[in-house]
């Protein structure tokens, strides 16, 4: 088991947005992430790659808050968030879609969209979403669980790119997803890293995370073990197959 | 055999309407304890203790501050909403991740505390509470039966606190924030929303309620420490039947169930404490859920 | 069947005997300690009327009773036995089996005190009842081991009752609690008001305890049209439902028969609600100098209210009580209730509660009853000058003659 070793950037380390230094967290007794290093820079799309159970969830949800108790260091824009509030973390400008995309059943498609409240300026204002997601307003008024997966994930983004966070945590949004939903969701990305977003994403295909990231880490055991540029995947192919056993 | 039904026919328009009031008081504690048990999960066995407060708390206003009925009508509420905020910061937290019966028996016991320091200071037969002036006077002339304007203004004011309260959370950005974090209140808090406050005032709005209807109460029912857990149990039934936490399905059981009740005491009127347990336990066998719960 | 809250915790409804245990069954060996139970509604609807007033006025006859001085011990227990009959023979037996309990106090309401009526019986040891009113403990249901004391239904029917038929109330429809109580004293009142020429119209029962909202009882009593609605019920109950009838309006058309009303419940009224009601009772403190003298001496452990009739025979029955156990000896009191009963019944009585009388045969303490009425606002002087005295009703009327009981006491 190597040790987890500081996460090397490719250059001089310049506007680092979110900074995560030994991080630890809990869930009740149980010790899910065991010293996570990382570090995401303004405008990247980074993964995190590693099979399942390798902590990638977790650490989605460390940096929010969402676990038991945590320790380590998690910087957001120079801020130290580890004692934060979720809610403070949220409104610090940290946007989150989990796993299971979070669409309330108990709100229409509308209540959902508009339920994440503005933390930041500069979000997308509701037209715009509507041009990039127009089922979204065909399908208004309908309960939130009644769109397809595909319709869920994307309401699931679209809100939190709504509120103007600049940082964005996607908790595997292809999962379960026709492949022609997929690329969509690819498209996406890249059209909201365009906007300047960043993006921390969490995936299980690194063929698809290929499509989207400049960057990934990859997780096991609960720490990063490695990290792989983009455009070097292709070179560490049989790395990555180790780690991630596929 | 035909006169007497024709004399029950008589007799029951005003049971009708008298169980509408009754209704009224019904359905505002079940739609606090709706409120309260869906948002923090917790079955406030307070919930009587604190309409007993209400009234007492009005009482006290009057006796002591020289504040009348109107003014109480505002003021209690809030008071006792206070005293609701002590209680969830410094007690009830701390049990939301347990089960349901702790929080349970916590309030249980909260409630046996309060009527007893209330019993100690106050007795146990009760305080004169009259309604307000504009309220008096002659009863009025249905027609059918002479219906004193204080209870026709129960069921107005219950009436429309109750739509009031559900337009509130259906809505309302802030009802869409209660409802959102009843199914995932982690992730609401993760958008940026203080949902630990947002409890904390939920339970103070539950109590609140409980106490509305114990300043509504005091006219007419004797102010006194027992007069909460009278009412508690029923509510529960009420609660239970509508299903827990529906909003709407405890306004409308609670007026629904007032009617039966009402009509029990024409009928048969021993039965009249027992019915709504009866209905409840064929409600449990055929809709778990409760009539409007969503299993 | 009526569940309210406490009935969640019935089973530990005994925790406060239980806790007497390890000290409580050690001293129960002292065999010159006279031990007395005041087992009464500590925390219900009752409690204003007997409750901790009657552990007062039981403490308070201990210490009238000079008994300190002749140096005998007596020790006074309480327990509250929330209106049920199960609770209340439960901490009966216990107190008696385990504590060495000799004499039950109060008990109130009248399904508790006929538990216990059948527990005394069976132990050989003593009830003095003065809270419940059920007059079937002196008379198809009476043995040598009760007595009672204050008052019963059939003295508020015929008080009462009588004063309203003799009033031209001649129609009745009864609002009347559906337990034991409440049907003795419909009944008693019942049988008056045909005995004198009068019509029972009709009754309503609500359950007992837990019913709060009285209107509709009241509508069906303001429908049937009869002259007089009698209250057969008591404490909060009666209050809610004056209130409530006055708020109806149905006090306009009918007469409203309190048939059991006593000084707290005017109290927790309020004259503007209550004034004008016609009641029954045998102590009031206001009547005279010793009625006076024994409300001072209770009023600082009542916190300032004025002792009720409930808490006055109380305190009556305990002085008696003492007073035979000290001719008798302790040992031998405690050795019989038939025997202590029988001793009590041979001497005559005399305190300031209820002045001299006497013990019938058949367990029914005599003394006058009193005819009152409620004062208006403007009449009263300050707190708790409540009553104007109408008329009263001598010793040898007051209560149901001996024969007519069919107590099998009662030898002819």
């Amino acid at each position: 088991m190597p040790d987890a070793l500081p996460p090397v950037l490719p250059d001089a380390i310049t506007d680092v947005m979110l900074a995560i230094r030994d991080l630890h967290a809990w869930y009740g007794e149980s010790h899910v992430l065991h010293g996570v290093n990382l570090d995401i820079r303004r405008g990247e799309v980074v993964t995190l790659l590693g099979r399942n159970g390798a902590g990638k969830t977790s650490t989605l949800r460390a940096i929010m808050g969402l676990t038991g108790r945590r320790t380590g260091s998690v910087v957001f824009e120079g801020r130290e968030t580890i004692r934060m509030s979720p809610d403070a973390i949220g409104r610090a400008g940290i946007g989150y879609c989990p796993e299971e995309r979070g669409i309330f059943a108990s709100l229409d498609v509308t209540e959902n969209l508009m339920l994440p409240p503005k933390v930041r300026e500069g979000g997308l204002d509701i037209p715009t979403i509507h041009a990039l997601f127009p089922n979204l307003k065909e399908r208004a008024r309908s309960q939130g669980t009644k769109l397809s997966g595909g319709e869920q994930q994307m309401l699931a983004i679209a809100r939190i790119l709504r509120t103007g966070a600049p940082l964005l945590l996607l908790d595997e949004p292809t999962e379960g997803l026709a492949p022609v939903i997929v690329q969509q969701i690819g498209a996406m990305i890249r059209e909201i890293k365009q906007r300047g977003y960043t993006v921390l994403l969490v995936e299980q295909n690194f063929r698809f995370a290929q499509t989207v990231a400049d960057r990934h880490y990859v997780m096991e055991h609960g720490r990063v073990v490695d990290s792989v540029m983009n455009h070097e995947m292709a070179g560490s192919m049989e790395r990555l197959h180790a780690y991630l056993g596929v | 055999m035909l006169e007497e039904l024709l004399f029950q026919l008589e007799m029951s328009a005003p049971q009708i309407v008298l169980g509408l009031v009754n209704g009224a008081f019904y359905a505002l504690l079940s739609l606090g304890l709706a409120v309260i048990f869906g948002m923090l999960n917790v079955i406030n066995f307070a919930h009587g203790a604190q309409f007993m407060m209400g009234a007492f708390v009005a009482w006290m206003l009057l006796n002591w501050a020289g504040i009348p009925y109107w003014g109480a009508l505002i003021l209690s509420p809030l008071i006792v909403g206070v005293f609701g905020v002590i209680l969830e910061r410094t007690m009830i937290s701390r049990l939301y991740k347990l089960d349901h019966l702790y929080g349970l028996l916590l309030t249980f016991g909260l409630a046996l505390i309060i009527e007893g320091l209330f019993r100690n200071q106050f007795g146990s037969s009760g305080l004169p509470y009259a309604p307000p002036a504009a309220l008096t006077g002659a009863p009025l002339d249905l027609g059918f039966m002479m219906l004193p304007k204080y209870r026709v203004w129960v069921v107005v004011a219950a009436f429309a606190v109750c739509i009031a309260t559900w337009l509130v959370i259906e809505k309302t950005r802030l009802g869409a924030y209660l409802r959102a974090a009843t199914e995932n209140a982690p992730l609401v808090q993760a958008f940026g929303v203080n949902v630990p406050r947002m409890v904390t005032l939920t339970y103070a709005a539950g109590v609140g309620l409980a106490a509305l209807a114990g300043v509504l109460a005091a006219p007419i029912y004797s102010v006194n420490p027992g007069m909460g857990s009278n009412f508690i149990i029923t509510v529960f039934a009420v609660v239970v039947i509508g299903g827990m936490g529906s909003i709407l399905g405890s306004v409308i059981t609670g007026f629904g169930l007032g009617l039966v009740e009402g009509l029990t005491r024409v009928i048969y009127p021993e039965a009249s404490a027992t019915v709504i347990f009866v209905i409840m336990a064929i409600v449990l066998l055929a809709r778990p859920a409760g009539l409007f719960g969503r299993a | 069947m009526t569940i309210d809250r406490r009935s969640l915790l019935g089973g530990a409804a005994a925790l406060p005997a239980l806790g007497m245990m390890p000290w409580g069954s050690a001293r129960a060996q002292a065999n010159n300690v006279l031990k007395l139970g005041v087992l009464t509604d500590m925390s219900g609807t009752y409690r204003d009327g007997c409750g901790p007033g009657s552990v007062a006025a039981v403490r308070q006859a201990v210490q009238d009773s000079g008994v300190a001085g002749r140096n005998i011990q007596v020790e006074v227990l309480q327990g509250d036995h929330q209106n049920k009959p199960d609770v209340a023979s439960t901490i009966a037996r216990q107190w008696i089996d385990r504590d060495g309990v000799d004499v039950i106090i109060d008990v109130a309401t009248s399904s508790c005190a006929l538990a216990v009526h059948g527990v005394v019986k069976e132990k050989n040891k003593i009830m003095l009842n003065s809270t419940g009113a059920t007059a079937d403990l002196t008379g198809p249901a009476c043995h040598g081991n009760t007595i009672h004391w204050t008052y019963d239904t059939w003295m508020l029917a015929n008080s009462t009752g009588g004063a309203m038929v003799k009033a031209g109330g001649d129609t009745w429809f009864f609002i009347t609690a559906d337990y034991a109580f409440g049907h003795a004293l419909e009944r008693d009142t019942g049988d008056l008001v045909r005995k004198q020429g009068g019509r029972v119209l009709g009754s309503v029962r609500h359950p007992f305890p837990g019913t709060t909202d009285f209107s509709s009882f009241l509508l069906q009593a303001q429908q049937s049209r009869a002259k007089v609605v009698g209250l057969a019920n008591a404490g909060v109950d009666t209050i809610n439902s004056v209130k409530q009838a006055a708020e109806f309006g149905l006090t306009r058309r009918q007469k409203l028969a309190v048939l059991l009303m006593i000084v707290s419940d005017v109290h927790s009224l309020g004259l503007n609600t209550a004034q004008g009601l016609v009641l029954s009772e045998t102590y009031y403190w206001d009547l005279n100098d010793r009625t006076r003298n024994l409300a001072n001496k209770l009023k600082g452990p009542l916190n300032g209210a004025m002792p009720t009739m409930w808490q006055a025979g109380c305190y009556s029955a305990a002085l008696h009580y003492l007073k035979a156990a000290a001719d008798m000896g302790v040992a031998q009191a405690k050795a019989s209730g038939l025997e202590t009963v029988t001793r009590m019944k041979a001497m005559p009585t005399d305190d300031d509660a209820f002045g001299p009388g006497s013990i019938r045969q058949d367990g029914r303490k005599l003394h006058p009853s009193y005819l009152f009425e409620v004062k208006a606002p403007g009449e009263s002087k300050g707190p708790w000058d409540y009553y104007k005295l109408v008329r009263t009703v001598p010793a040898e009327e007051a209560f149901r003659p001996m024969a007519e009981g069919s107590c099998s006491l009662v030898r002819t």
